[in-house]
Order: structure tokens, then C-alpha cells, then sequence
């Protein structure tokens, strides 16, 4: 060491201060401003005064924000679950093929990279009540046709099953991580021990791979609780407000009706919606750990 | 043992057809959609659907000609280059940091970034742009993209740089290296590999990100991503203009993807697991 240690720590301090200024101004400024946003009332003039928690009395009286509450938890628990299930086994059957040619996780990954605005445009022709594919399909396999995003009752799923085929790979790569690093023995001691398959999959591998799952919970969790992009582009919120999420409300009322100081409470509630799941969630996967 | 290899088998085809189905699954919508853009406006929204057709770019040709595609498809590259090149250069010396001093607070912060809603983050920059007369202008898309790059550029670099031998460090130290001059000359050449991969994963979430371009670019600077939705209230008459134009909205990201696939996963999940 014959850098004075001053020296040194001056400079790590000043190649981490470009990253610090923009953090402040851009990150921590905004996120303190808003929440400052949230405890004022603005009037029709655009003057503003404190009010308090007057924003926040008002949205625990607001049925729509209760229903928007309703709706993201319902999508959040619908879409996690089936990209989980799907996600896992997915993951099961490419471990167990080996051999993984780069062209295979290619197409694996093509619907998580492409942007969630383009797998939404998509969908809305696929999906399309008289004109789309999916309608054929069901109506020549002798299904009944399905109104898909137009349909008050089966919005929330179709959105979920879109968010599914675009996440459920990347649930399933991130498993297959987990798997490949997964100690060979446990695998050869359970053989010699005649446990079945099934038996196998059950008492070792999920139990094993736990950990690595709650990581992809976490990670879906954090977007599927802000869910906008493909709701947004496909119905806005409809048909009525039937999906209207609490992000999109959200957006709505600060940027469709201007109650900025309204808007501003409801986008802090979701920050600690979110921030709350993911300690919860972290907190799990630490006692799920081996 | 016959009967062993029999259901070994048998569990091996039922395994390769399963995964040929969700092959499917995946593949087929995508192919639609290009297929779709593709074909004349006519047989689109042909009902029962055609898969054999004659293609056409004629889709392409009245995006370029009754939109302006490719001024929003520029728009979109210099958001983009430009808010990965911020990036670049301020995550890339704060990662160096964070894993030479093990002090995680930048991380941590670009973690909080990466979880809180976009929309947090909007009022406050609408306020700020409009003070600073910046609303319209490139630099507040650039800005605010970088909010996205940045936390993905230390991430992903961290363990690039976590993986260079402390003994390299150590032994340029004793020569009397500076820190900032250890940062340039020794530990940059050694990520480079990192630092591609940084920079074609910020590119892509950048490209991809919707919510700051369609409230801070309702105008100009429009991207491709924030004029989606016109596509869309022009596609209820036009399927294969819209179908065209999400096909080369998608194509970029996907190309640099498949580049960078094998990093892809342990960049994705913040190295929480390894690809």
C-alpha cells in the first residue's frame, strides 16, 4: 500500500459520484418530491397547499382504488402461479433433454426480450373476437368462441395467460439454473434407494429447488404487481374498468384527470405494495434455504 | 431390464414431444404475427385465417410512407444509444467501486430503482423537465432511460469485476497504481466482455421500456415504442401495418438477445443466478 489510504478513498468516492449526483437528481429527488406530492391538495387554479393526509383518507373512501387493489392481486396471484407451474416444468423438460442447442434457448428466450407493447399488439390480433386465429381454432376444434380482452369476466385471465407465454421461459431458465447446480449424489442415492420418479420429483428436486424458485417469484412479483405495458396497449384498463390495475389507475387519475396530489398517494402505496411483497418474499425464500 | 429400457424409453418421447408442444406454444404467435406482415391487407383479416399466401411487402412500404416510421424508428435509436452510453459511464466506475470497497449502497439504490413503479418517478419529472424547459427535447428521454440502464450496467458488471483476482489489484497497488488509473488501465480491459453484455442488456430495456416515452414524448421526440399505440388505432382498419411495424419494433431486441443468451439469465436476475 503505498497509496496514502486518503487518496485512495477520495478516489473511489470520486468514481462513484457521477452515479451518486444522478441517483440524487433523478432517483431519490423525485421519490421524495412525490411522496411530499402526496400530501398536498391542489386546487382547480393549480395552487397547492398541505393537506395532510386528506389524499390518502380520500383513496381508502375511493371504491376505485379498492377495485384496482382487487384487480392487481387477483392478476399478480393468477399470472405468478401459472408462469410458475409452467415456468417449472418447462425447466424439467429441458434439463432432462441434456444437450441444449443454442437455437432451442434462442426461441426460449424470443418472448421475454421482445418489448411487452409488441407481444401486446400481437395478442390484440390474435385474440381478436370475430376476426382472430384463437376464435377459429377454438370454434373448428368444436369449442365455443371466447370474447378474450373484450370480455369483462375474462379479461384478467387472457391478460394472465399473455404475461404467462411472455415470462414462463424466463421462470423456466432461471430454474434450470437451479437445477443444473443441483449436487449429481442426491440424484444417485435416491436411485439405489428405488424411490419412483414421481417420489424423486416431489421429496428431492422441488424441495431442493425452493430457493431458486422464490428468487424467480421475487423477480415476477416485482413487475407483476406494476403491471402496465400490455394492458395499457390492449385495453386501458376495460372493458369498463375491469382491468384496471392499480398502476394504471394510478396513471389515469395523474395523467388522464391531473389530480397530481391523488395520483402521487396512490403511486406511494404501490411503492410500499411493492417494496412490502419483496421483504415478505425475501423473508421466505431465507427459510426456504439449505 | 428390458422393461427398464422400454419405459426409459417411452419416458424419453413423451419428454421431446412435450417440449415440442411448448416449443410451439412459444414459436407459433411470433410466426403469426410475421406472417401477418406479409400478407395483402385483404387476406389479414381473411376469416377462416390463411396460412399460405402470396408475401408481400406492401405492409412495410405504407408504414415508411403514411407514418413516419423511420424518424420515429431514429428517435428511438438515439434514446436509446444514448441513455445505454450514460449508462456506461456512470455505472461502470460506481461497479468498479462497489467491488473494490464492498460498500453496496449504489447498488442497493439501483436496486430500489429497478423495484419502485415508473410511475413514481413521473410527476416529479414532468415538473422538472417543464422547469428546465426540457419537456420534447432528447435529453429528458435520455435522462430518464438511464434510470433503467444504469442499475443493469452495475449489476451485471459487478460480477465481472468481482472476478478479477484481488492479487492483480494488490500487486499494481504495491507499483504505486492509483485507484482511477487501476480502474482504466488494468480492470476495464479485463470486463470487456462485461461491458458488451452490459450494453446490449441496457439497450434492450431500454428499447423495450414504454411508460417515460409515452408520457415525456407525447409529441416529439416520439419513439417507436410511445407511437405503438397510433399503430394501433390505425391497425383496427390496417392488421398488417400494425403487424409490420410490431415486427420491427421487436426485431433489435431480439437479435442482441440471441448474442448475448449465455449471459442473459445471470444479467437478468441481477446475478441472483447463474446462467
Amino acid at each position: 500500500m503505498k497509496e496514502t489510504p486518503d487518496n485512495t478513498k477520495t478516489q473511489l468516492a470520486a468514481l462513484s459520484a457521477p452515479a451518486l449526483i444522478f441517483t440524487i437528481g433523478m432517483i431519490a429527488f423525485p421519490f421524495f418530491y412525490t411522496i411530499w406530492l402526496s400530501l398536498e391538495a391542489f386546487s382547480a387554479t393549480g395552487t397547492s397547499h398541505f393537506a395532510g393526509i386528506q389524499n390518502y383518507r380520500h383513496m381508502v373512501n375511493d371504491g376505485e382504488f379498492w377495485h384496482g387493489l382487487v384487480v392487481t392481486f387477483t392478476l399478480y396471484l393468477l399470472s405468478l402461479a401459472l408462469q410458475l407451474i409452467a415456468g417449472t416444468w418447462l425447466a424439467l423438460l429441458l434439463f432432462r433433454s441434456k444437450r441444449l442447442p443454442g437455437i432451442i434457448r434462442s426461441l426460449f428466450i424470443s418472448p421475454f426480450m421482445m418489448p411487452p407493447v409488441v407481444a401486446g399488439m400481437m395478442w390484440l390480433v390474435i385474440l381478436d373476437p370475430s376476426l382472430g386465429a384463437a376464435n377459429y381454432i377454438l370454434t373448428s376444434l368444436g369449442l365455443p368462441p371466447s370474447d378474450w380482452l373484450a370480455s369483462p369476466t375474462w379479461v384478467i385471465p387472457t391478460v394472465a395467460l399473455i404475461d404467462t407465454w411472455q415470462w414462463a421461459p424466463y421462470v423456466a431458465l432461471i430454474v434450470l439454473g437451479g437445477l443444473q447446480s443441483l449436487p449429481p449424489s442426491v440424484y444417485e442415492a435416491a436411485e439405489i434407494d428405488g424411490a419412483s420418479p414421481f417420489k424423486r420429483l416431489y421429496r428431492i428436486t422441488l424441495p431442493l429447488l425452493m430457493p431458486t424458485i422464490m428468487t424467480a417469484t421475487i423477480l415476477r412479483s416485482v413487475d407483476l404487481l406494476r403491471f402496465f405495458d400490455i394492458i395499457y396497449i390492449t385495453t386501458q384498463g376495460g372493458p369498463a374498468n375491469a382491468s384496471d390495475t392499480l398502476n394504471i389507475y394510478g396513471f389515469r387519475v395523474g395523467f388522464e384527470f391531473f389530480q397530481f396530489g391523488y395520483a402521487s398517494a396512490l403511486m406511494v402505496t404501490l411503492s410500499v405494495i411493492v417494496l412490502g411483497a419483496v421483504l415478505v418474499l425475501n423473508r421466505m425464500r431465507t427459510a426456504v434455504a439449505w | 431390464m428390458d422393461d427398464k429400457t422400454l419405459s426409459d424409453r417411452l419416458i424419453g418421447v413423451l419428454n421431446t414431444l412435450q417440449l415440442a408442444l411448448a416449443g410451439l406454444v412459444v414459436i407459433v404467435p411470433t410466426l403469426w404475427m410475421v406472417l401477418s406482415s406479409f400478407k395483402q391487407s385483404y387476406e389479414v383479416t381473411a376469416y377462416p385465417p390463411t396460412i399460405f399466401f402470396t408475401p408481400t411487402l406492401s405492409n412495410y412500404a405504407t408504414l415508411s410512407q403514411t407514418t413516419p416510421f423511420l424518424h420515429y424508428g431514429l428517435n428511438s435509436i438515439i434514446v436509446t444509444v444514448g441513455s445505454t452510453l450514460i449508462g456506461l459511464i456512470l455505472g461502470t466506475p460506481a461497479a468498479f467501486a462497489v467491488s473494490w470497497t464492498r460498500v453496496t449502497w449504489p447498488a442497493v439504490i439501483a436496486l430500489v430503482a429497478r423495484m419502485a413503479p415508473g410511475t413514481l418517478f413521473l410527476l416529479p419529472w414532468y415538473v422538472m423537465f417543464r422547469h428546465f424547459d426540457m419537456i420534447g427535447s432528447y435529453w429528458s428521454l435520455i435522462l430518464t432511460h438511464a434510470v433503467i440502464t444504469m442499475p443493469i450496467v452495475i449489476w451485471v458488471l459487478l460480477p465481472f469485476f468481482d472476478g478479477i483476482p484481488r492479487s492483480v489489484f494488490e500487486a499494481a497497488q504495491v507499483d504505486g497504481c492509483s485507484p482511477v488509473r487501476l480502474f482504466r488501465r488494468i480492470a476495464l480491459p479485463l470486463v470487456s466482455t462485461g461491458l458488451a453484455v452490459s450494453s446490449i442488456l441496457a439497450f434492450v430495456f431500454s428499447w423495450n421500456y414504454f411508460l417515460f416515452a409515452l408520457v415525456l414524448s407525447n409529441s416529439d421526440p416520439k419513439t417507436l415504442i410511445a407511437a405503438s399505440f397510433n399503430f394501433i388505432g390505425e391497425g383496427s382498419t390496417n392488421w398488417g401495418g400494425l403487424m409490420a411495424a410490431a415486427t420491427l419494433i421487436a426485431l433489435p431486441p431480439l437479435i442482441l438477445a440471441v448474442i448475448v443468451q449465455r449471459w442473459l439469465i445471470s444479467g437478468l436476475t441481477l446475478g441472483a443466478v447463474k446462467g
